[in-house]
């Protein structure tokens, strides 16, 4: 059995564009809940708004398709009406990071037992590209004409320091990787966090000289730095390339939780 | 085993071709119905889930399968090869 069966079929090919990252991440995250066994009829994946949000509509197990930003809060509700599901949420930057930012924190703080995949852009891709709270400083988009001015949104630390129990960060080129951060997640009891760094050549790399699909593929796969490697750095006092990627786990930890069976 | 292709799901983003480590995906010429260029298979039986995979039991390597975001990457199960005797009249 692969992850093939946990698609819908007849809903592909999906509407993503050509090169657009968020088909590697539910491969990698399909593939790591059917490693786990998980039944289907007891999984519920919810999302929200925006382009990453419409992987829950390709999944041939229960799912929710929410308002913009609260796909937090509904999977809390979902998660403490039966606490016995398996609930997994999909979000963008976008919907996570700007509009549903509050429940995003409350949630980490409340630590329920969710697992969240935050495909991260670096841009809002459906709405014709305009710049989101993680575009990097300089980047060009839609809103930003000129190259964004203010500093971006660091996802993975703000899930640390507002209390969820599994931090990881990975990008699309990291598909093993991913695939078991993401199992790790589900395993963790309380909230697991998983921020993956996704391409979009359609809205962000047109505007930012990654045109070519494989441009910002090569980007992640050069200019990622392992956690372990930036923390030796950053004690030994030695310069930090400012555009580097830190990935891995960021915090695992066994804070109390809510929404697990007693 | 035998690796294929979905040309309806295939988008033509080649990024098969980048992450193969036996560069067995290379970049599509010839267009489709739908006018995208699949990425054309060299000699793929030098595959490492194609050839071990019965073997083993489980899905080797992959990572094509899992980086294609269009899920267009499979493997298809083969007939087993049957040695056929042939009579050669002289």
């Amino acid at each position: 059995m692969t992850f093939e069966t946990w698609l819908r079929a007849d809903r592909l090919p999906h509407i993503w564009c050509s090169g657009c990252s968020n088909g590697t991440i539910l491969n990698c995250t399909l593939t790591a809940v059917d490693d786990l066994g998980l039944d289907p009829d007891r999984t519920v994946f919810v999302g929200g708004i925006g382009c990453s949000s419409r992987s829950v509509g390709y999944v041939a197990t229960d799912s929710l398709h929410t308002t913009h930003g609260r796909a937090l809060a509904f999977a809390t509700g979902v998660k403490l009406a039966d606490p016995t599901l398996n609930v997994l949420v999909f979000t963008g930057d976008g919907d996570l990071a700007a509009i549903g930012g509050n429940h995003f924190i409350h949630s980490c703080r409340r630590n329920i037992d969710l697992t969240v995949v935050c495909m991260n852009n670096l841009i809002y891709g459906m709405t014709g590209g305009q710049g989101s709270p993680t575009t990097p400083p300089g980047a060009l988009s839609t809103t930003t004409p000129y190259g964004a001015s203010e500093p971006a949104f660091d996802l993975a630390q703000l899930a640390v320091a507002a209390g969820a129990n599994y931090v990881a960060r990975w990008t699309s080129y990291h598909v093993r990787e991913l695939e078991r951060a993401i199992r790790a997640g589900i395993e963790t009891p309380g909230l697991s966090f998983i921020e993956v760094r996704a391409s979009c050549p359609t809205n962000y790399g047109r505007r930012n000289r990654l045109r070519d699909v494989t441009d910002q593929i090569e980007i992640f796969r050069t200019r990622s730095m392992l956690k372990a490697k930036y923390d030796r750095l950053v004690a030994a006092g030695s310069p930090v390339p400012p555009d580097a990627i830190v990935v891995g786990e960021f915090v695992r930890r066994a804070n109390p939780v809510m929404g697990v069976p007693p | 085993m035998k690796l294929v292709i979905d040309e309806e799901r295939c988008k033509g983003c080649n990024l098969c071709t980048m992450v193969c480590p036996y560069r067995i995906f290379r970049p599509g010429t010839r267009a489709n119905r739908k006018g995208i260029l699949v990425p054309e298979l060299d000699r793929p039986e030098r595959c490492t889930n194609c050839r071990l995979n019965r073997l083993y039991g489980r899905t080797l390597c992959g990572i094509c399968q899992l980086t294609c975001p269009d899920q267009a990457i499979s493997w298809v199960d083969e007939k087993p090869y049957e040695p056929v005797r042939m009579e050669v009249e002289y």
